[in-house]
C-alpha cells in the first residue's frame, strides 16, 4: 500500500505552504517529514488525512486517486500532536469510536479496543477518562485509536511535541516497533531531526513547500544534497574556505570538493565530528567552553582569525582540553560540502 | 515545621477574620429576610404554623400563574440556550475577528438589558400601534400573550446564552473534529457523539440560568401583559401592594416560597454539571 | 456550501431579530409624523421633573454598592488563597443563594421584615436605626439589597481574575523584600486584578441602574423606576428613555473593556 503525493500544491492568502511536491511512500515504509515550521510538512500530510485539499496536484493511496475523497471515508489513521481524545469518552470507547461509528455490535468493540489497548501497552486502562491519564499514556491510546478500523496508511502529526524528553524517546521506539511489527506504511511529521534520523527508513526534508532531499537518516546526515538539509540535519561548522581546482583550502590543508562549488570564496561545511582538536603552543586558538555529554565532549574554539568551531572529541579527553587551552584545529580527510560564503567562521546548530 | 503549622492556623483565623463582614452581612441583609419569608409562609392566621397558605397557593388562580411562569420560563430557556448556542458557533466559527468582537460586546450589553424599558422597546416595534404590527398589517394583541413575552424574554435570554456558551465552544478542540472524521464519522456523528455530550453541562447550565433570568422577570411583564398573562411574579407583586382580598397578606409569602423551591430544584440539576464540564474544557 | 449557508442564515435572522426593533426604537423617537425629524423626545428627558434627582440617587447607590461589594468580596477571597481553603465552600454557597430568591420574593421578605421589625422594636433604640436606613434620600436597604444581588456576579469575576494570579507567591514575594500588609493589598494585588476589579463593579453598576422590581416595590425613586413614573402616556419619551438607558449600559461596558485592556 503506498502513498503517492503528485505535484501538490497549496497556498494560504499570499503564502505558499506546498510548492509542487511530489513523492512516493513505499509499503511498509516509516517516512519522516522534516523542516522547520511553514516549510509544509503538516500541510502534506494533512492533504494525505483529508483535512485540506490542494490547489492542484494529487494523492494516490494504494494507486487509487483519493484528492476528492472526503476525510471520513479516506483509510488513514492519524494521531495528533497533542490533546485529540474525546473527553466525554473513556479510553475504551476513544479507541473503539470507529467502529461504534460503523454500527459494530458491542461485543466486536470492545474486543477490539482491548486488543489494541493491550497493543500500546495499556491493556486494562480501558475505563479510565482522559484526563486521567498522562501525555504519554493520552498519545498511546490516540495511537491505538489511529489503528482502530486497520487503515492503510498511519499519519503521525508530531505526536511526540508535547511531551516529556524521556517519554519522547520512549514512545518514539515504542512507535518503531508497533509499525514494524503491524508493517503498515506510516508518515511521521516531525522539526524534532534526531527524532527523524532514530525511527524513519527514509527522511523527506521540506523547505518552503519543496522537496530538499529524501533518503535514508544515515545518507541525509552524511551526504545532505544541499546547504539547507546540511545545516537543518545535525551540527555543521561554516568554515571559511578558497576553491582551488578540485580542492578547497581551509586551515591551510587541502580538502577535495564533493560536487560543485558555488564560487571561489566560500565557506566549508565540516561537522564537528570531523574537527580534530590537540593542545598547542603555536595552535590557531583556545577553547572557549566544553561540554561534557558521556561519550564524547563537545568544545567550542574561539579562532585568533576570528570566529568560532565545535569540535566533538572522545569524552575522555574532556580533562585534559579544558577551557582556556591553546590547542590546533584540523579537519578529517573526506569530501567536503560548501556553500557561498555568509560570514566569519560560526557553527549552526539546529533549532531543535 | 512546627512553625509553619503554627502560621497555618494562624492564617486560617485571620481568613475567618477576612471573611467575617461578608458573612455578618449576608447573615443580615439575605438571612432575616428569607427567615421571615419561611415563618410567615408557615404561619397560620389566629397563630400557630401550619400549611394553609402554601395549599391555597396550589389552588387557582395562583396554580395557574405558578405553572404559566415555569411553562414561560422552560420555553425561554430551552430556545434561548438552543438559538444562543447556534448564534454562538455561526459567530465563533467565522473567520471575522470584528464581527465575533462585535457580537460579544453586543450580548454583554443586551444581556444586562431588561426591566420596563426593554418593554418599552418591543412595544414600540410590536404593540398595538407598533411599526411593524402597522407595517405587516399584524392587528392588535400580536405581542401581550404568553407567546409575545416568550419573543421578548429571548431578546436578553440569547445574547446571555452567547456569553455563557461562547467559552465552552472555544473549548472544543479543532482536532476532536478531525479525529472524529478520521475516524470515519460524518459531521452529525461528530456533534452527536462528542460535540454535544461535551458542551451538554454548559448548554444546561446557561439553559439553568435562563430558566432562572425568566422565571424572576417581573418588571417588564408588568409593563406589557399587566394581568392578561398570569405570571406569578405578578401575582406576588399584587398581593404585595395590597391589590388583594383581605385575609389574603401571607399568599405573597407563601408564593415566594413556592419560587424559591422551584429554582432551588432546577439549580440543583445544574450545581454537579457545571463541575463535570470544567475539567473537560480545561 | 452547507456550512456558510447555515451560517448566513443564523446570522441574517438574528441581525434581523435584535437590530430591527432598537432601529425602530431610535427612529420612533426621532421622527412624528406632525412634526418630522425632532431630537425633542431626548431633550424632555433632561427637563422631565425628577431626572437629576433619581440619576444622581442611583449613582450615589451604585457607588456604595462597588464599594461595599469589593470590601465584602475582596477579602474573603484572599483569605480563601492565603490559607482558609475551608471557607470555599461557605463562600461558594453564600454567593449561590441570591441566585436561587428571585428579587421579588426577596422584596417580600424584606419588607415583611422591615414591617414586623419596626413594629417589635418601637419602643427601643434600635428603631430610629431601623427608620434611618430606610431614609428616601439613601436608603441603607436597598444598599444592602443590592449588595447581595451583586454579590453572586462579583465574586465570580473576582474570582476568576484571582485565578489568573499567583497570589500566594505575590505575596510571599513582596513580603519576603520588606512590604507590608497594606502595601501588599494596595500595591501589589489589586493592580494585578484591576479588570477583575472593574468587570465586578460594571456588573453591580449595571444591576443597580437597572434593577427596578425591589425598588418599585419598596417606594424608592431610582433612576429606573423614575423611568416609568415619567414616562406616563408619553410613547415617545419612554421609548427614549429606554434608547437611553441602552445606551448606559453600552458606555458602562466599554468603560470596561477600556479598564481591563488598560491592565495588559
Amino acid at each position: 500500500m503506498t502513498v503517492e503525493l503528485r505535484e501538490l500544491r497549496r497556498s494560504f492568502g499570499g503564502t505558499v505552504a506546498l510548492d509542487g511536491l511530489s513523492l512516493t511512500i513505499e509499503q511498509g515504509e516509516l517516512i519522516a517529514f522534516l523542516g522547520p515550521s511553514g516549510c509544509g510538512k503538516t500541510t502534506a500530510l494533512r492533504c494525505v488525512a483529508g483535512f485540506e485539499r490542494p490547489d492542484t496536484g494529487a494523492v494516490f493511496i494504494d494507486g487509487a486517486d483519493v484528492t476528492r475523497v472526503p476525510a471520513n471515508r479516506r483509510d488513514a489513521g492519524m494521531v495528533f500532536q497533542s490533546y485529540s481524545l474525546f473527553p466525554n469518552l473513556n479510553v475504551r470507547d476513544n479507541v473503539a469510536f470507529g467502529l461504534r461509528v460503523r454500527r459494530r455490535p458491542t461485543s466486536e468493540r470492545h474486543s477490539r479496543a482491548a486488543e489494541l489497548l493491550e497493543l500500546v501497552g495499556l491493556g486494562g486502562f480501558g475505563e479510565r477518562y482522559p484526563h486521567q491519564l498522562s501525555g504519554g499514556q493520552q498519545q498511546r491510546v490516540a495511537l491505538a485509536r489511529a489503528l482502530a478500523l486497520q487503515p492503510k496508511v498511519l499519519l503521525l502529526d508530531e505526536p511526540l511535541s508535547a511531551l516529556d524528553a524521556k517519554v519522547r524517546v520512549n514512545l518514539r521506539e515504542e512507535i518503531r516497533r508497533l509499525q514494524l511489527e503491524l508493517g503498515i506504511t506510516t508518515i511521521f511529521v516531525t522539526h524534532d531531526q534526531e527524532e527523524a534520523l532514530s525511527v524513519a527508513d527514509r527522511v523527506a526534508v521540506l523547505k518552503s513547500g519543496r522537496l530538499e532531499q529524501v533518503a535514508p537518516p544515515a545518507e541525509v546526515y552524511d551526504r545532505p544534497a544541499t546547504p539547507f538539509v546540511a545545516e537543518f540535519v545535525g551540527t555543521m561548522n561554516h568554515l571559511p574556505g578558497r576553491v582551488s581546482g578540485e580542492t578547497v583550502e581551509v586551515f591551510g590543508h587541502f580538502l577535495p570538493l564533493d560536487g560543485a562549488a558555488p564560487g571561489e570564496e566560500v565557506d566549508v561545511l565540516v561537522r564537528p565530528e570531523a574537527v580534530r582538536v590537540s593542545p598547542s603552543e603555536e595552535g590557531r586558538g583556545f577553547i572557549l567552553a566544553s561540554s561534557f555529554r558521556g561519550s564524547i565532549a563537545r568544545l567550542r574554539v574561539q579562532l585568533d582569525s576570528g570566529g568560532e568551531v565545535l569540535a566533538d572529541v572522545p569524552g575522555h579527553e574532556a580533562v585534559r582540553l579544558a577551557p582556556g587551552l591553546k590547542v590546533d584545529v584540523t579537519l578529517v580527510e573526506r569530501p567536503v560540502l560548501t556553500a557561498p560564503r555568509t560570514a566569519v567562521a560560526a557553527p549552526v546548530e539546529p533549532v531543535a | 515545621m512546627a512553625g509553619l503549622t503554627g502560621s497555618r492556623r494562624r492564617g486560617g483565623g485571620a481568613g475567618w477574620l477576612a471573611a467575617a463582614p461578608l458573612l455578618v452581612v449576608t447573615l443580615i441583609a439575605f438571612g432575616i429576610p428569607t427567615v421571615v419569608l419561611g415563618v410567615g409562609a408557615f404561619s397560620v392566621k389566629g397563630g400557630g404554623f401550619g400549611f394553609d397558605n402554601l395549599s391555597a397557593t396550589m389552588q387557582e388562580p395562583y396554580i395557574g400563574a405558578l405553572w404559566s411562569s415555569v411553562k414561560l420560563s422552560a420555553v425561554v430557556a430551552i430556545l434561548g440556550a438552543v438559538l444562543g448556542a447556534f448564534l454562538a458557533q455561526a459567530v465563533l466559527t467565522s473567520r471575522s475577528g470584528l464581527l465575533r468582537e462585535a457580537v460579544l460586546t453586543a450580548s454583554g450589553v443586551l444581556a444586562n438589558f431588561g426591566g420596563v424599558p426593554l418593554a418599552f422597546i418591543w412595544i414600540a416595534t410590536l404593540g398595538n400601534s407598533g411599526v411593524v404590527t402597522a407595517a405587516l398589517g399584524l392587528g392588535s394583541g400580536v405581542l401581550y400573550n404568553f407567546w409575545g413575552l416568550a419573543l421578548v424574554y429571548l431578546y436578553f435570554s440569547i445574547p446571555l446564552m452567547v456569553l455563557v456558551i461562547a467559552p465552552a465552544l472555544d473549548g472544543l478542540k479543532p482536532q476532536w473534529r478531525e479525529a472524529a472524521l478520521n475516524n470515519g464519522a460524518s459531521t452529525w456523528q461528530f456533534w452527536r457523539h462528542v460535540g454535544i455530550p461535551v458542551l451538554g453541562p454548559a448548554l444546561l447550565g446557561g439553559g439553568v440560568l435562563l430558566f432562572g433570568g425568566a422565571f424572576a422577570a417581573y418588571a417588564t411583564a408588568a409593563a406589557m401583559v399587566g394581568a392578561s398573562v398570569p405570571l406569578v411574579t405578578l401575582q406576588i407583586a399584587d398581593a404585595l401592594t395590597g391589590n388583594v382580598l383581605i385575609g389574603y397578606e401571607n399568599i405573597a409569602l407563601a408564593l415566594s416560597v413556592d419560587m424559591i423551591v422551584i429554582a432551588l430544584l432546577v439549580m440543583a440539576v445544574y450545581l454537579p454539571l457545571q463541575k463535570r464540564s470544567s475539567r473537560w474544557l480545561a | 456550501m452547507a456550512g456558510v449557508t447555515w451560517r448566513r442564515l443564523t446570522l441574517g435572522v438574528a441581525a434581523v431579530y435584535f437590530l430591527v426593533p432598537l432601529a425602530i426604537a431610535v427612529w420612533f423617537t426621532v421622527y412624528n409624523e406632525s412634526l418630522g425629524f425632532s431630537l425633542g423626545a431626548y431633550g424632555r428627558i433632561v427637563s422631565a421633573p425628577g431626572f437629576g434627582e433619581s440619576l444622581l440617587k442611583s449613582l450615589l447607590l451604585g457607588a456604595a454598592v462597588i464599594v461595599l461589594v469589593l470590601l465584602l468580596a475582596l477579602p474573603a477571597l484572599l483569605a480563601v488563597r492565603l490559607g482558609a481553603p475551608g471557607l470555599r465552600p461557605v463562600l461558594e454557597t453564600i454567593t449561590t443563594l441570591p441566585l436561587i430568591v428571585p428579587p421579588i420574593t426577596y422584596v417580600v421578605g424584606i419588607a415583611n421584615a422591615l414591617r414586623g421589625g419596626t413594629d417589635a422594636l418601637a419602643a427601643t433604640p434600635f428603631w430610629q436605626t431601623l427608620i434611618s436606613i430606610q431614609d428616601e434620600d439613601f436608603p441603607v436597604v436597598l444598599v444592602l439589597a443590592y449588595v447581595m444581588l451583586a454579590l453572586p456576579f462579583a465574586y465570580r469575576s473576582l474570582d476568576t481574575g484571582l485565578r489568573a494570579v499567583d497570589v500566594r507567591t505575590l505575596v510571599e514575594a513582596a513580603r519576603n523584600l520588606g512590604a507590608s500588609w497594606p502595601y501588599v493589598l494596595f500595591r501589589v494585588i489589586l493592580p494585578n486584578l484591576r479588570s477583575a476589579v472593574a468587570g465586578a463593579s460594571f456588573l453591580s453598576l449595571a444591576l443597580v441602574m437597572g434593577e427596578y422590581t425591589i425598588a418599585a416595590l419598596m417606594g424608592y425613586r431610582t433612576f429606573p423606576v423614575w423611568i416609568v413614573t415619567v414616562s406616563g402616556s408619553d410613547g415617545q419619551l419612554s421609548v427614549a428613555l429606554s434608547v437611553l438607558s441602552l445606551g448606559l449600559i453600552w458606555l458602562l461596558l466599554l468603560t470596561l473593556s477600556g479598564a481591563g485592556r488598560k491592565s495588559k
